[in-house]
């Protein structure tokens, strides 16, 4: 599949509750060794509830630096969480459907 | 369920974390010599099968590759382009992420940069001076 279709669909839990969109996927380079780099597999995907936009990625990183674009960022991104490719049950073309009792974790990189 | 803070961080991991939107898209790539080749516009991935529920266990999608192509209006107007019409670097070439995406090899005989040689061996070629470095 080709990600761009994946980016921004929304996500809802096996209720039909909707939780956000997807903001990012996130991979981890841990895969099966390659000719160069190991595969990068699919660790999860970052889900927004407010945004599907990122920028920079301040709301994923400590960063507090330049007032006050970070703060604005994090709020745009409150709520946001990671869910790891174990609790995702269906990725469809309209939405992604999660495990009932998944987990969110937090989505930061550092 | 509603996720609530502060979240748990997640289950650390022995390779290194990289996220589409922040460390992959939209960069630019570098072939073995350091020549611009082209832009990450898009990545695919090995799978899974859309609208099929995922048995507990199934393996996680691998990147396959990197994909550029004719995507200015789409990313203009929203869409892409038919997945037949887009270039691919397999991600088996990627030889580091950073700044830039390097790749280990030539981007001499890539798809990816068939524009810029045709514009050199059709265009620049036939201009005065243009078939030698500059002086």
């Amino acid at each position: 599949m080709i990600l761009g279709d994946l980016l921004g669909v929304d996500v809802h839990d096996d209720g039909g509750a909707r939780l956000g969109r997807v903001a990012d996927a996130r991979f981890v380079v841990d895969g099966g060794p390659g000719q160069l780099l190991a595969e990068a597999r699919l660790l999860g995907l970052v889900v927004s509830p407010h945004s599907a936009a990122s920028f920079l990625g301040y709301e994923r990183t400590g960063l507090r630096q330049p007032w006050p674009l970070p703060s604005i960022f994090r709020w745009r991104h409150r709520g946001s969480f990671l869910v790891l490719w174990e609790d995702i049950l269906m990725i469809g073309s309209s939405g992604v459907r999660l495990r009932e009792g998944f987990t969110a974790y937090s989505p930061a990189l550092d | 369920m509603k996720p609530r803070r502060p979240l748990a961080p997640a289950p650390p991991v022995a390779g290194r974390l990289l996220d589409a939107q922040l460390h992959l898209l939209d960069r630019q790539v570098l072939d073995n010599d350091g020549v611009p080749v082209t832009t990450v516009d898009d990545l695919e991935l090995s799978g899974p099968a859309l609208d099929l529920e995922l048995a507990p266990g199934t393996p996680a999608p691998v990147l396959t590759a990197l994909l550029t192509g004719p995507v200015l209006g789409t990313r203009i107007f929203g869409g892409r382009p038919p997945s037949s019409r887009l270039i691919r670097i397999p991600w088996k070439d990627v030889s580091d992420v950073g700044v830039v995406l390097k790749l280990g090899v030539s981007g001499e005989h890539l798809d990816a940069g068939w524009v810029e040689r045709w514009i050199r061996d059709k265009i620049i070629a036939r201009i005065p001076g243009g078939r030698h470095d500059p002086r």
